[in-house]
């Protein structure tokens, strides 16, 4: 076996020159020297095509399949250009595909600023919450039954602990709507954009994604008891009554998405 | 000894219930990093009737900047949730200055590159508390600073790092192909002992630039030239176990385990041969 030749800096700087070679459209020069040496700069200039071809198609492949209502809303063009731009600005962080996406909807809020298409970016925060709840834990459900072996006086006390998959996402748009009428292969159909705001939770019952649209006290009342709150306190924050209340629990316990009940902790 | 395939997503309801079983089960540990979700459902229900290997394609073992702490967790935790007979990496790099290509990008034959790579499946081994394998790559450029063989490389990293090797029949071919491997002294050089699992796979012609590649892209059947040199694989190294490999443009099931049996049948004879 030879002498080394390299240092560990030299492992590194090739890779350097390599990552810059797949990261854009043309290679330098003298990336290719130190990658190829002279006698080969052409064929490797090629061949390193491969590379990034790979490294575009993981990237867009996987934005594709965090964000499908978003593409088929934009177009598969425009995504593309979309995922171009946002890659040039987030490139991949994690060796796991599935983090690919988590900046997008930040970053599709301050692309689609002033465009009259800031909705698009609600709407992929919506997917980007999809994406999220499917990766959560499972826990199994309890019944609204739990509540009974409590004595009555006990019950404002109350802390619901929930899904692990459950998600909050509010926006001044009809985003539930325009996420539901994208669920099926057939065109979907008009959602007046004006509208007005939708409240939605994103949560995952027998390993399917289901996607709510609730009222807004019901949603303001839900985020408090995410937050951890007692019943009572829930309800006095959120400034919601006790019919708002009830109809939440029974709405979700109901879905699945209670896990446990528990007595708050005295402050 | 009888060949497995690898497990995907569009299988996942169909392997519990076929009649025609196959050996074992191969799946991408990337898949399994979350704690919940239809994959990691299946998984755990398949994992109950079948051996498991854990494959993994995301470490980027060969990187020069540090490994990712994070996904090496992930990997670990999915490898004792899942309990896997193996656990495979790839000799191969996959980011640099904090991106990621999410690839396996090939290193350079070098002194150095083993140290560091060898260097690397030790921190892995230590952290998961067991024998990694890694996998041989398929690739589509050489370094002009490469100064070892591709076997010589990989034999250097068994030797001082204890891992095993995972040898890729059609990475080798493409890599004869694309890259004037010289196969007889590429099988010649690996160390007879390591090689604990064998992948066989399709791969796909394209041309690119002013030549004609072949692309490793698991989205077909294995080619005769594969069988054939997966059968001298076996004449040299002895029965090893077998696992079908197909990513893109998934068939059914029932594709998958007729590639299986092909390879069976292969190990077959060689068993008997060797008996």
């Amino acid at each position: 076996m030879q002498r080394p030749r390299d240092s560990a800096a030299d492992l590194k700087a090739l890779q350097a020159a390599f990552g810059r070679t797949v990261r854009s459209v043309t290679a330098d020069d003298a990336d290719l020297q130190l990658l190829a040496g002279s006698d080969e700069v052409t064929r490797f200039g090629e061949q390193i095509d491969v590379y990034r071809n790979n490294a575009w198609q993981f990237f867009l492949t996987a934005l594709e399949r965090t964000y499908p209502v978003t593409q088929r809303r934009v177009g598969a063009d425009f995504f593309r250009q979309l995922a171009r731009d946002y890659r040039v600005q987030h490139p991949s962080q994690r060796g796991d595909l599935h983090w690919i996406g988590a900046a997008f909807p930040a970053w599709l809020a301050s692309r689609m600023a002033g465009t009259g298409y800031e909705w698009l970016a609600d709407l992929a925060r919506l997917e980007w919450a999809c994406e999220a709840s499917v990766a959560a834990a499972r826990h199994d459900p309890v019944g609204l039954e739990s509540l009974r072996r409590f004595d009555a006086d006990v019950l404002p006390h109350l802390v619901l602990m929930l899904q692990p998959s459950l998600q909050l996402v509010a926006s001044p748009y009809p985003i539930w709507s325009v996420w539901q009428s994208n669920q099926h292969e057939e065109a979907p159909s008009p959602v007046d954009l004006d509208t007005g705001a939708e409240h939605c939770v994103v949560a995952c019952v027998a390993e399917r994604v289901a996607v709510y649209r609730l009222d807004e006290p019901d949603h303001r009342l839900l985020r408090h008891l995410c937050a951890g709150m007692s019943l009572a306190a829930a309800s006095e924050n959120a400034a919601t009554d006790a019919a708002t209340l009830g109809r939440l629990l029974g709405w979700a316990f109901g879905e699945g998405l209670v896990v446990q009940v528990v007595r708050a902790t005295p402050a | 000894m009888r060949a497995g395939i690898g497990l995907r997503s569009q299988h996942h309801e169909a392997i519990l219930s076929t009649a025609s079983l196959p050996a074992w089960l191969e799946a991408h540990t990337e898949n399994y990093f979350h704690a919940g979700g239809p994959a990691v459902r299946a998984l755990e229900r398949a994992r109950s009737r079948y051996p498991l290997s854990l494959h993994g394609v995301g470490l980027g073992l060969g990187s020069a900047d540090p490994i990712d702490r994070r996904h090496l967790e992930c990997v670990r935790d999915a490898v004792r949730r899942f309990e896997p007979g193996l656990v495979s990496e790839h000799a191969c790099w996959g980011h640099v200055d904090g991106e990621h290509f999410n690839d396996l990008l090939p290193l350079p034959y070098t002194e150095e590159a083993v140290e560091h790579l060898a260097a690397r499946v030790r921190e892995v081994q230590d952290f998961l508390g067991r024998q990694i394998l890694i996998e041989n790559l398929s690739a589509y450029v050489t370094f002009a600073s490469s100064q070892l063989s591709e076997g010589e490389f990989l034999a250097a990293v068994v030797e001082r790092s204890g891992c095993g090797l995972l040898l890729d029949v059609n990475n080798a071919y493409v890599n004869a192909s694309n890259l004037g491997l010289d196969l007889d002294a590429f099988f010649g050089a690996l160390p007879r002992h390591a090689i604990r699992e064998i992948h066989l796979a399709g791969h796909a012609r394209r041309r690119v630039g002013s030549r004609e590649l072949l692309i490793d892209d698991h989205g077909s059947a294995v080619c005769d030239g594969v069988w054939a040199l997966y059968e001298d694989v076996l004449r040299r190294f002895g029965a090893v176990p077998t696992l079908i490999e197909w990513d893109n443009d998934v068939p059914p099931l029932a594709t998958l385990l007729a590639e299986a049996t092909r390879a069976d049948q292969r190990l077959e004879r060689c068993s008997a041969a060797a008996a």
